[in-house]
């Protein structure tokens, strides 16, 4: 009979720059339990709501994470938004969504580099991020910003994109597209890539159900659950949008879901851009939310359905802005998945969950 | 669309609400604590839960109002875990035990207060002193304009003639001290100071010409 051990993974692990720790007990190369830790970084933005006025908390918002810098600060205003009343205007909906999916696009191509850096394939996780510094050149060029974008605000948005940039914009992304579908093809075909992926770390539509997960974790096991679907802001303007899904339910479904996601989101930057109505980008927001009043929202960030909740006091100061992010909902799923593997495949698997700890603690 | 509500829900049914909502195919979507620092409840340290499930783009927000937290367990309420029901809650009790001292029984995976590594208890139950004033502000602000809301419908009452309303009045004692108290302190009593100074001169002044007399 084998001997139960504990092995330590992280906080501080090669594959993983996160401050995850697991305590995994494994039987011979198997891992029987994995006991997840977090908290080393939990910096406190939650409370900082009480200290800058709901227009300064934008600016908390976005560096809750660097990667979904911008989905933060949207989801931030879209709640106080709602907390107050405001009706953004339509040209302010069409370009939260154009920056939104190319965040998307950058979140994703970051990814998929450290999965290639993950299994070995060094040259593909350089060309994934070649690639990725030239959607950050889109956002320098439109905000001045390459992570920290700072365009949004509580009414609209504070920059605008001109017919020019839209058109370059546009010229970069077909260049990006081009080379993009050669790094598909890599990334789905690959034997290095399915020998890693293909059969490891898989859950089912029931239990990816059952615990609740959400995101590309979720729709790679065929749980067709996507905010965007909903048509909430300018989302409602796409002619159609559909989750992207897998049926495997393993690790190779999830690269290949956040794979097709890049295209799906390049589609609907071009389509926002050819649709996108003139007019104004934001409107002047007067007052202060009301004492007791308050709001839930959500929205699709790359990572899956985030949660926004505030609650005014009749100040400009809030009582309490939370943000629930989806790796801390995925985190029972990631914990669930991990019974029964090998220990080898420990890394691969937490890294196809795409888990970001600093929202998670925020 | 997706749409959002917030709904009532009693400390004794959270476990109860969890099955149901489980049975009937809903979604856990999380669970958040606020803060009760306005003393509008009736206990003094305590919290409000929010339990939030999704099913077809409903967004169900349930609030169970004024739990009570703290150390001291004789008055503390203890709040049942739905981890039994939904395993991804664990994250989230846990978090609500760390930050806002919320007493959670039988939490699946349960840190007993190490989930997060902070150097104060309970942290999100402290009242900065910028809050403090806040709420303070927001209330004799809403003083003020009741204030005011009654002595203009008084007014009215009193048939005060036309010609008198459409003058512009006066501005009351009650006036400023509303527009004051919604300014920064620091600021009001500059404005204080300088109302004083004025007064000053103008009494000033009223004795100096009934001196020439």
């Amino acid at each position: 009979m084998s001997k139960a051990t504990i092995i330590p993974f992280g906080p501080q692990h090669p594959v993983l720059p996160e401050p995850l720790h697991l305590d995994l007990v494994v039987e011979d190369e198997t891992v029987v339990e994995a006991i997840p830790q977090i908290g080393f970084v939990h910096r406190g933005l939650e409370k900082l709501v009480e200290t800058r006025d709901y227009n300064q908390f934008i600016y908390v918002a976005e560096r809750i994470c660097g990667i979904c810098a911008f989905g933060h600060s949207l989801g931030y205003a879209e709640t106080v938004e709602a907390l107050m009343g405001v009706e953004v205007p339509k040209r302010a909906e069409y370009l939260r969504v154009i920056w939104h999916e190319i965040s998307r696009i950058h979140s994703h191509l970051l990814w998929l580099g450290l999965a290639a850096d993950a299994f070995g394939f060094e040259s593909l996780f350089m060309h994934c991020w070649r690639l990725r510094e030239r959607v950050l050149d889109i956002f320098e060029k439109t905000t001045g910003g390459r992570v920290i974008l700072s365009v949004v605000s509580v009414g609209g948005v504070n920059r605008d994109i001109d017919s020019t940039q839209m058109d370059e914009i546009l010229h970069i992304l077909d260049g990006i597209e081009d080379d993009y579908r050669q790094i598909m093809q890599v990334m789905l075909t690959d034997a290095s890539v399915k020998n890693r992926t293909v059969g490891v770390g898989h859950i089912s539509y029931e239990d990816a159900v059952s615990l609740c997960m959400v995101g590309p974790f979720a729709r790679a096991s065929n749980v067709a659950y996507d905010v965007r679907m909903f048509g909430h802001g300018g989302y409602g303007e796409l002619s159609d949008f559909r989750p992207l899904c897998a049926t495997e339910g393993d690790c190779y479904a999830r690269v290949k879901v956040r794979c097709e996601e890049v295209l799906q989101s390049i589609a609907i930057v071009k389509e926002m851009a050819a649709k996108i109505p003139a007019g104004d980008i934001a409107v002047p927001v007067k007052g202060s939310p009301a004492a007791g009043a308050e709001s839930a929202n959500i929205l699709e960030q790359p990572r899956g359905e985030c949660y926004y909740y505030a609650r005014g006091n009749g100040t400009k100061y809030l009582d309490r802005m939370r943000m629930r992010t989806p790796t801390s909902q995925n985190l029972a799923g990631m914990v669930s998945v991990l019974e029964g593997c090998d220990l080898a495949d420990v890394n691969m698997i937490i890294l196809t969950i795409d888990p970001c700890i600093s929202c998670t603690e925020r | 669309m997706f749409t959002s509500e917030f709904m009532p829900l009693a400390l004794e049914n959270v476990a109860s609400e969890a099955a149901q909502r489980k049975s009937d195919g809903w979604r856990f979507v999380q669970l958040l604590a606020v803060a009760d620092n306005t003393g509008s409840g009736d206990r003094d340290n305590a919290v409000d839960l929010v339990y939030s499930y999704m099913k077809d783009g409903r967004l169900e927000n349930l609030v169970v109002k004024n739990v009570a937290v703290g150390e001291d367990e004789a008055k503390v309420d203890t709040v049942p875990s739905i981890t039994d029901q939904y395993l991804s809650a664990f994250v989230f009790e846990n978090e609500a035990h760390d930050l806002f001292g919320v007493h959670i029984a039988n939490i699946a995976i349960d840190f007993a207060g190490h989930f997060y590594q902070v150097p104060v208890r309970e942290p999100m139950t402290i009242i900065s002193p910028e809050q403090k004033e806040a709420h303070e502000r927001a209330a004799k602000m809403a003083a003020a304009k009741a204030a005011k809301e009654k002595a203009a419908a008084a007014g009215k009452t009193s048939g005060a003639d036309a010609e008198n309303a459409a003058k512009p009045a006066p501005k009351s004692d009650a006036d400023i001290e509303a527009k004051l108290a919604g300014l920064p302190p620091e600021k009001a009593a500059k404005i204080r100071a300088a109302m004083e100074a004025k007064a000053a001169k103008e009494k000033a002044a009223q004795k100096g010409e009934a001196g020439n007399e």
